[in-house]
Formats: C-alpha cells, sequence, structure tokens
C-alpha cells in the first residue's frame, strides 16, 4: 500500500433495506495511524457504515476501498471488527472462544495461543481463560469480546461502541490500550456516543444522520467552525468601553466575551493591549463537540 | 480459487464444527443411545414374543390326551422325538431355538381330572378324543384363558397329529412308505430368475439379511443425512440467535463459513455412520456373517449418502438463516424434510419395484433422489443411466443449494424480526 493511501476511503456510497435509504452519498477517508471518529444518533446509519466497511454488507452504488483497492476476501484477516451487539459462543470456555476467533483471522494455531494469553494477561483476565463466557460478567465478557478483536494484531480496528456495559476503570484500561495501538501504527476507526472519549481521542470525525454526511473533518476546525464568536479572557481589563463585545459574562475560566458581528479576536487583544491591561490568558472559544452534536441532530 | 488461507479457515471452521458437535449431548444421544434405545425395543420384543410363543405353543406343562377312541398308542409319542429331522437349514436353527423343548404329551382317562390339572397350571392343554373319532374325526381341545392374543392361538396340534399318524399306521404299513407318511418330505426350494435361470433359493434367513442388511445400510445413512444437516440448521440458527454470525462473518466469507461447517458436520454424520455400523452392522455380520452387502451397494450407498448430506446442507444452511431461533429454523426446514421423506412413505412400491416409473422418477427429482437411491440399492440391481441421471442431478442442484445459501447468509445473516417474504428471497438470490 503506497504510503499516501488512506487505509479506508468510502465515495459516494448508497446503501438501502427495502424502501429505508440507510446510507446517502456518503465519503470519507480514514488515514493510516489515525483514531477516526464515527458519531451519529442511534438510527443514524453508523453499524451500516461500519458494515458496509468490513464487507458484510455491499453499497448498491459508490465504492469503498480498503488499503487502497477493492475489498478483498484476505483483507478480512487484516481488519478487526468489534460489532455493537456482541456474540459470542457463550457455552464454551473463554480460551478457546478467543483462539477460535484469532485462528479465523488467518493466525495459526500455537500462535493464537500465545497471542490469546498475552492478551488475556495485558487486560488482567487470565484467571477466566479455562471458564464459560456465560459464567462472566457483562463487562468481562466485553473484555473478551475486545481482545478477540485486536489479538490477531490486525491493522486496521473497528470499534463499534467498544466501552458501552465497562466501569470507569475498565472503560480507563481499554482507552489507553486503543491510544497505545494508534501509538503502534493502527488505524482505528471508532464509533461512539461518548463525545468526551471521541475530543480526547479522535483528531478526526465523521457525524451521519438519516444516512446522510453532516459533519467530516479535523475535530478541532469542526469545532472552532461551530463556536460562536467568542473568547474567554482572564484580565483585570474593565470591559465597558470596549467597541468590540457585544456580551460579556463571568465564569470560573475568566469572562467569556461575545464579540460583535464584524469584530475579530485580534481586534479584541490589540484593544486589551492598548489599554494595558494584564492579560493572564486570552483563548478563542470551542463549543463542545456534544453541543455541535445535539444542536445538529436537533437542527435536522 | 483455493488459496491456502482458504484452506486454513475453512479447516479451522470444519475442525470445530466437528468437534462441538461430536461432544453435543444430542449427538452422543443419537449415537449411543439411539442403538440402544432400538436394540433395548427389539431385545424386549424378541424376548417377550418368545415367551409368548412358547407360551401360546406349549404352555408351562405337557399336553393331556384324554383318548376315549383307543386310537393312540401312547409310547410312539416318544418316538416322535426322532421323526423331528436334524436342522440343516439356518431357519431351521431358528425355528428349533424358538419351539425350545417340545412338550410331552400325557395320556388321561379322566376329562374331569385333565381339566382341573389344566386350571391349576400342570398342563398347558387338554385334547379329547371323542370315542366315534374314526368316523368323525371329532377332536376338542381345551386350553387355559391367557389373554385375548393368545386365545386367539389354539393349543399346538402337530404332536397330537403326528401320534395319531403314528398310531394308526403302526402295523399296518411299514418301511419307506410309513417314513413318507409321517414325514411327507424335505422341501428344497429354487428360484427363477425373470431370464429363465434356475438357481437355489436361499432359505428365509438368508433372504431376509439379503434385505436387512442393505436396508439398515439405508436407514443410517437416510438418518445421518437428516441428522448432520440438522446439526447444520441448528448450530447456523444459534450463531444468528447468539449474534456470533456478525464476528465470525468479519474474519471469513459466507463461503469459505458454509464449506467449513458443511466439511465438519459431515465428517461428523460420517463418523456417526461408521459408528452405526460398528456397533450395528459389524457385529451382526461376524454372528450370523450372512448379511449381505455388496461393494458395489456399499460404495454407491456412501456416494449417494455425501450427495444427499452436501445437497440437504445447502438447504437447511440457505433456511436456518431465515429463522430468529433455532426454533423457528426448524420449522421452515420442515418443509424439506418433508418433501425427501416422500420415499420412505413409498418404501414398499419402491422396495417391492425398484425400477419402476414412480422410482425412477423419484431419482430424477433432486429432493428424493438420495432418499430413493439408497432405498432402490437395497432392492436390486439398477440401471447405470437412472445413477448417472441421478448423480448429475443432484451434483448441480448441490450447486445451486450451497451458491443460494451463500447468498442467503449475505442478505439474511443480520436480518433480526420479521421474516423475509418469498418476492424478498427471490431478489435476494438473485443479487448478492
Amino acid at each position: 500500500m503506497p504510503q499516501s493511501s488512506p487505509a479506508i476511503a468510502l465515495h459516494s456510497v448508497r446503501k438501502t433495506f427495502r424502501t429505508v435509504v440507510a446510507v446517502e452519498n456518503t465519503s470519507f477517508e480514514v488515514q493510516p495511524g489515525e483514531i477516526f471518529g464515527l458519531l451519529g444518533p442511534n438510527g443514524a446509519g453508523k453499524t451500516t457504515l461500519l458494515r458496509l466497511i468490513m464487507d458484510i454488507f455491499r453499497p448498491d452504488s459508490g465504492s469503498i476501498r480498503i488499503f487502497g483497492h477493492h475489498f478483498l476476501t484476505e483483507d478480512k484477516g487484516r481488519i478487526g471488527y468489534l460489532p455493537e451487539e456482541r456474540g459470542l459462543y457463550t457455552k464454551q470456555k473463554v480460551q478457546a472462544v478467543i483462539e477460535y476467533l484469532v485462528q479465523l483471522k488467518g493466525v495459526r494455531q500455537p500462535q493464537a495461543r500465545i497471542k490469546t494469553l498475552d492478551w488475556l494477561k495485558r487486560l488482567d483476565m487470565v484467571d477466566v481463560k479455562d471458564r464459560r463466557i456465560q459464567e462472566l460478567s457483562k463487562g468481562n465478557q466485553q473484555k473478551i469480546q475486545f481482545i478477540a478483536t485486536v489479538a490477531a494484531d490486525p491493522e486496521i480496528l473497528v470499534l463499534d461502541e467498544p466501552f458501552s456495559g465497562l466501569d470507569p476503570v475498565n472503560a480507563r484500561a481499554l482507552i489507553l490500550v486503543i491510544q497505545e495501538l494508534a501509538n503502534n501504527g493502527k488505524t482505528i476507526v471508532l464509533s461512539t456516543h461518548q463525545m468526551n472519549l471521541v475530543e480526547s481521542l479522535c483528531r478526526r470525525v465523521f457525524m451521519i444522520h438519516h444516512g446522510r454526511q453532516v459533519l467530516y473533518g479535523d475535530l478541532e476546525e469542526i469545532r472552532k467552525a461551530h463556536s460562536e464568536k467568542a473568547v474567554v479572557v482572564r484580565s483585570n481589563a474593565v470591559y465597558v468601553d470596549c467597541p468590540y463585545i457585544a456580551h460579556a459574562t463571568a465564569n470560573g475560566r475568566g469572562v467569556q466575551i461575545l464579540l460583535k458581528e464584524n469584530s475579530e479576536p485580534r481586534q479584541l487583544l490589540t484593544w486589551l493591549v492598548e489599554v494595558g491591561a494584564d492579560v493572564q490568558s486570552f483563548e478563542c472559544a470551542k463549543t463542545p463537540l456534544e453541543e455541535i452534536f445535539i444542536k445538529l441532530v436537533q437542527r435536522k | 480459487m483455493l488459496n491456502e488461507a482458504f484452506m486454513n479457515k475453512i479447516w479451522v471452521i470444519a475442525k470445530r464444527e466437528f468437534l462441538v458437535t461430536v461432544t453435543r449431548k444430542g449427538y452422543i444421544f443419537a449415537v449411543v443411545g439411539m442403538p440402544l434405545l432400538f436394540g433395548g425395543i427389539f431385545g424386549i420384543s424378541f424376548l417377550t414374543s418368545g415367551t409368548l410363543e412358547q407360551s401360546i405353543k406349549s404352555g408351562s406343562g405337557p399336553i393331556a390326551v384324554v383318548d376315549r377312541s383307543h386310537t393312540l398308542d401312547f409310547e410312539l409319542a416318544v418316538d416322535q422325538e426322532l421323526v423331528q429331522e436334524s436342522p440343516t437349514t439356518s431357519t431351521e436353527v431358528l425355528q428349533k431355538a424358538a419351539s425350545a423343548k417340545p412338550k410331552r404329551l400325557v395320556s388321561y382317562t379322566d376329562l374331569t381330572q385333565a381339566i382341573q390339572d389344566l386350571k391349576n397350571g400342570k398342563l398347558s392343554a387338554v385334547y379329547l378324543i371323542e370315542s366315534d373319532y374314526m368316523s368323525t374325526g371329532k377332536i376338542i381341545a381345551y386350553s387355559p384363558e391367557r389373554g385375548v392374543f393368545s386365545d386367539l392361538a389354539p393349543p399346538d396340534r402337530s404332536r397330537l397329529y403326528d401320534l395319531i399318524r403314528a398310531s394308526l399306521v403302526k402295523g399296518r404299513i411299514d418301511g419307506e412308505t410309513r417314513e413318507r407318511i409321517l414325514a411327507p418330505g424335505k422341501l428344497k426350494q429354487m428360484k427363477v430368475s425373470k431370464q429363465g435361470e434356475v438357481e437355489n433359493a436361499s432359505d428365509a434367513f438368508q433372504k431376509a439379511a439379503r434385505f436387512f442388511g442393505p436396508f439398515s445400510m439405508f436407514l443410517l445413512l437416510t438418518m445421518s443425512i437428516f441428522f448432520s444437516s440438522g446439526y447444520l440448521l441448528q448450530g447456523i440458527a444459534e450463531e444468528k440467535q447468539n449474534r456470533v454470525i456478525e464476528v465470525i462473518w468479519a474474519s471469513v466469507d459466507p463461503m469459505e463459513l458454509l464449506t467449513g461447517k458443511i466439511m465438519g458436520l459431515g465428517a461428523a454424520g460420517l463418523l456417526q455412520v461408521a459408528l452405526y455400523a460398528g456397533m450395528l452392522l459389524l457385529p451382526a455380520v461376524t454372528v450370523f456373517a450372512l448379511f449381505q452387502v455388496s461393494v458395489a451397494g456399499l460404495v454407491l450407498s456412501l456416494a449417494y449418502f455425501i450427495l444427499g448430506y452436501l445437497l440437504f446442507a445447502g438447504l437447511m444452511a440457505g433456511t436456518g438463516i431465515l429463522g430468529n431461533s433455532p426454533q423457528e429454523s426448524g420449522q421452515l426446514s420442515a418443509f424439506w424434510t418433508l418433501l425427501s421423506m416422500v420415499p420412505m412413505f413409498l418404501l414398499a412400491p419402491i422396495s417391492d419395484a425398484p425400477n419402476s416409473w414412480l422410482a425412477r422418477g423419484l431419482s430424477w427429482f433432486p429432493l428424493t433422489a438420495p432418499v430413493t437411491m439408497l432405498l432402490r440399492i437395497t432392492s436390486g440391481q439398477i440401471p447405470w443411466v437412472d445413477v448417472g441421471i441421478s448423480v448429475v442431478v443432484l451434483v448441480v442442484s448441490i450447486y445451486l443449494a450451497v451458491r443460494g445459501a451463500a447468498k442467503m447468509f449475505r442478505a439474511g445473516a443480520l436480518m433480526y424480526g420479521k421474516r423475509p417474504g418469498i418476492g424478498e428471497i427471490l431478489r435476494w438470490l438473485k443479487e448478492a
């Protein structure tokens, strides 16, 4: 794969079920080594998109390229998939189930066993390796499902709500593992409703609603673009005479200033310097992703 | 293309399916429990029928004869044992074994006493030969009340009749004529084939063995086809129900998954056949050395077993994926099972005329071909053209069934809730 090729690229993808349009004219790219956030309310088409990427569904039109080419059966061994609806052989033992799923990724049995045990140790689950899946708690089953997804060491990880059902401690452990995997060059597509996690893990995101794209690109750019002209300033200035300010309110971090329609933050900063104010901090206010998400969903 | 990775995944799936299936309770019951159950039923019915037969035939004591005509010479009753021929055929062995100890005939003068002894269980039957017997032939038989079925069977008369015959000819007819009156003939059966060839006919047991050997093979192969494809159906429905199918599908494509499953469960089916054969057929062969399963018939039967299994595996897989639970999938698959069982309902006409148009027609229809051909193989020579046609029909049907099942997988594996209609299924088969 050439270095410049995206790990995943969707172009004008459309998918319908009977009369329902699940995904319409959707295009995005996921770059190698990035954690890419896939957002959207329930029923927006996220899972359909992930299944399209995994070649579980095939698009009615448009194209999907993985590693720079159309999906090949061999690619299944290079992509790990954690579906939203967890599925394990509940009556079988933990180690046997993981080993089987790892072998299905093309890993030979002896290596599959080594990788399975390594990951069980890593996520502190080695004690349950001989227990049946159905005997484990929901959270532990979730961890087993995660291990089965990553143990074959795939290049791309497609994770659909990986933190659901986990307590904060285990969720934190999983976040660290995901960050480490990305640091080691794995490409990760993360579908979740937990916006704070997307903000802390992802650099770029794609948001789908009613099967259509509503957001796509760099997270910081998106937040900036969806922010009103506001800055948060901590200084000793008196803002009453400032010609650029429409509204100012004090908050815990300083004063949140909403600028007038034709004013820019740099004009305010120049004014502060001119009036000789002691400026301790000056930052453009960014709207949290959750607010953008809610606003977009409600508007649509 | 069958590359190494493809084969490895198929092998991994097949191995797992085999191991999971052969350790299932249902499988172990089918392999061990069924022969024990059938063996038990057969054994109990054999033992009870033997006991019943014996009790009907000879009761629990000797047979009393009150001879008011003074025709009988009871000393000759002992000689009757000599009239019995030494068994020379397996049929006679069985008959001898079944008849066990013949009951003595004892002379009574007082009918009331004889009936009293009969009532007390000392006698198994009482015959009264009336004084006018020589002119009327009148004999009255008394037997204890034992139940509806026992009462239907009259007490054993053959010993009495033998004694009457021996007594009547004594001193009147001697030599070979006497022998022939007492033992009229040693029957040797000959068979004339349709081609006019005259051959020694087998005795009844051999004839039965010639049928029951292949017929047992037919039954267990047919059962194994449905057991194995049933496991496939159940496994797929369970994977859909517990959502594993999506995880599996992220690693293998439907064709790999189906091929692996079909191979693994087919091996489990073959193991089942082999174990049945080991438990039932081989001991039978060792004990009787009479079960006749020709090598060609065996090879052909195994070929139809494999073809039948592959066809039903494809159909069951395609159907299994439609249901929301193993139970629902089972109900949907009943359609295939019922159709394929049609030859079982027509067992008698197909066995009697294995080359009739009915049998041939059913051999050319894919759903009924495996069972019909397995049955026809047990019943006699079948034209090679029928073998050829049915094999071609089955191979084409297997290809379509497995391919169709793979398409159904792609479209239906993740569909929950409302079942698709016929129109939608046809669209799936056309697309994908």
